[in-house]
């Protein structure tokens, strides 16, 4: 069931946009699939493992700034810049890991916070390597043939096939950390991490990797915002409101589950996308309002609701 | 030394705002054990309700607090009432992310109404700052100043001599041995909450005719509170208030002899570092 379920929305993935060429749905998909890889990679640590992340904004701006620079000023590939931007994010997580794991439930959630603010300004501050809040911009990407045709960066569709690959490798991912020995850890170091540790849990180690696993895809995301957008500023990759808006995505669409980030990402980015287009402000009003009601309602979100409907038909 | 009384005047008296917000923050935490994110978006309902009141009906931002203190009082009443007591049983994490839901609501709201744009209040007569002894006070900040000690007392004499006051604070100590002498303890989170909310929002009246107003201010006000609240202790009103003007004194020392740029940066590293090595904070008296 679950597995005629993924075929199908693989093959719907893939051929979603030889449905339209209309550049608002193209660019809808394309958020879509970009909230669905930041919702999956804070759901490997907020969802599994219950360390509920204030901060994860860092690694998608180290993965944008380090895809920029290293492309601007090293001339290296993009892409290759934005593998290096998840692994300098992914090493910007064991020490903040290792910070911010002495503290429990909402006091981590703080420090996350204050160390994401941090490094905000100091983005904002570092003027000769960022160029502060005048920000950088690619005016042209690098020419890129692919299976023998040229790629068109100013189509959306390389984007919404990077995108979408990316997103499903987020989804595997987690999955297969869910059926994992560390999957294992880290749900009981959410369910209770003093017997976690009790029954000789390395519970330190199972965070660490698990936020540093998470920070390498955040940070591919951010690789991927910068060159999706070809601008990147401190107050755009490094803001509060992204690392709030990602834990939004997981948990209205499922915390610990591997396909809820894709159905909180259609639902929430899709509402907000549409009020973004008809008025000017406040797209954010249906997840402030969703994520009460989950909160009240449906604590396993959207799709573990859906998930047990259907258990409960078959 | 003029550059150094300076900086101690204005940090004071930033600080003795902060330290209002923050005491709301620390009172909910204490009494209910909620980390109310949507605290920062209180004090921006309450700098929206005094510009409204005085831009369409005159009304002296500093007198419009007897208006909205209370009407925030009941509003957060009813929010507790009807929104949090459902959701308080199911854990501090799932009330932590329902309030984050919460504030992205209101402030979501306020942006669909009031847009982005930022706003100021000017006030004919604080257009000069006062000068005594060669220090320049902008007489808005003063006056919030004093206005903000007199709230402060009131709340403590609240807290200290009256029937409700006791009860909060039995309350803060142990909810179930307060039920058990007879505290209605869901009245008294009622309260609770609308006291925090009212001094949150009495304090962004007061603010308004010196900061910048708009949808948003209230992310950049809870984390500050953060700050502060940890600085003192969690659920320790004299800690909030030491924490207050000491951040308001970091930030403002810091600006001159740090740097500008960085001078938000101190209070977040000494924020983190109170966290790891003094999470019952810098006083110890709050509760960790």
């Amino acid at each position: 069931m679950t597995r005629l379920l993924a075929a199908a929305g693989i093959l719907v993935l893939v051929s979603a946009p030889l449905l339209t060429g209309n550049p608002f749905f193209q660019h809808l998909m394309i958020m879509v699939l970009f909230w669905t890889l930041l919702g999956a990679s804070w759901n490997l640590l907020g969802g599994f493992a219950g360390q509920v992340s204030f901060g994860h904004a860092v690694f998608l701006g180290i993965g944008a700034y380090v895809t920029m620079l290293s492309y601007l000023s090293l001339g290296l590939s993009p892409f290759l810049g934005m593998l290096a931007g998840g692994a300098i994010g992914a090493m910007f997580a064991v020490p903040i890991g290792l910070i911010c794991f002495r503290l429990r439930g909402p006091y981590f959630s703080l420090a996350t916070l204050a160390v994401a603010e941090i490094v905000r300004l100091v983005a904002l501050n570092w003027e000769q390597l960022t160029a502060g809040p005048m920000g950088l911009l690619i005016t042209q990407l690098p020419p890129l043939s692919f299976a023998g045709a040229t790629v068109d960066w100013e189509s959306k569709i390389p984007f919404y096939y990077l995108a979408a690959a990316l997103a499903l490798s987020a989804m595997g991912l987690t999955h297969a950390v869910s059926r994992s020995r560390l999957g294992a850890y880290l749900t009981a170091v959410r369910e209770d991490i003093d017997s976690a540790e009790a029954v000789g849990i390395d519970t330190v180690r199972a965070r660490v990797t698990a936020l540093a696993l998470s920070a390498f895809i955040v940070g591919l995301a951010g690789g991927f915002y910068s060159l999706y957008f070809r601008y990147v500023d401190p107050d755009a990759v490094f803001a509060i409101s992204l690392s709030v808006e990602m834990i939004f995505i997981a948990v209205v669409g499922g915390l610990a589950t591997t396909a809820g980030p894709i159905v909180g990402a259609v639902v929430l980015v899709t509402i907000a996308e549409f009020f973004r287009d008809r008025f000017q402000a406040g797209h954010l009003i249906f997840y402030g309002l969703f994520m009460m009601l989950v909160i009240r309602y449906l604590p396993e979100g959207i799709w573990g609701g859906l998930r047990r409907l259907l258990a409960a038909r078959a | 030394m003029e550059s150094f009384a300076q900086s101690v005047v204005s940090g004071v008296l930033t600080g003795s705002l902060y330290a209002m917000i923050a005491i709301g923050l620390t009172i909910v935490f204490g009494v209910m054990r909620i980390i109310n994110l949507a605290h920062g978006d209180m004090v921006m309902l309450g700098m929206f309700g005094a510009y409204w009141s005085y831009t369409l009906w005159g009304i002296d931002p500093f007198l419009s607090v007897c208006i909205w203190a209370p009407l925030m009082f009941a509003g957060g009443m009813l929010v507790q009432r009807f929104l949090l007591k459902q959701v308080m049983p199911k854990g501090e994490l799932n009330t932590l992310l329902y309030t984050a839901g919460l504030s992205l609501l209101i402030a979501n709201v306020a942006l669909f109404f009031w847009t982005g744009d930022y706003r100021t209040l000017n006030l004919d007569y604080a257009v000069m700052p006062a000068r005594p002894f060669g220090i320049s006070v902008p007489i808005p900040l003063a006056i919030a100043f004093v206005m903000a000690i007199a709230i402060t007392t009131a709340l403590y004499l609240l807290l200290s001599r009256t029937d409700v006051g006791r009860a909060m604070r039995a309350t803060a100590q142990n909810a179930q041995s307060a039920a058990l002498m007879g505290v209605d303890v869901g009245r008294i989170d009622m309260v609770t909450f609308g006291l925090g909310t009212a001094l949150a929002a009495a304090a962004g009246v007061l603010l308004v005719p010196s900061l910048y107003l708009y949808p948003t201010v209230g992310e950049i006000l809870i984390v500050k509170c953060f700050v502060i609240v940890v600085l003192g202790g969690l659920g320790s009103v004299p800690g909030a208030i030491a924490g207050g003007v000491l951040l308001g004194l970091v930030e403002s020392l810091g600006a001159v002899y740090v740097s500008v740029a960085y001078k938000d940066t101190i209070g977040f590293v000494l924020f983190l570092l109170v966290l790891l090595f003094r999470p019952s904070g810098l006083f110890g008296v709050g509760k960790s």
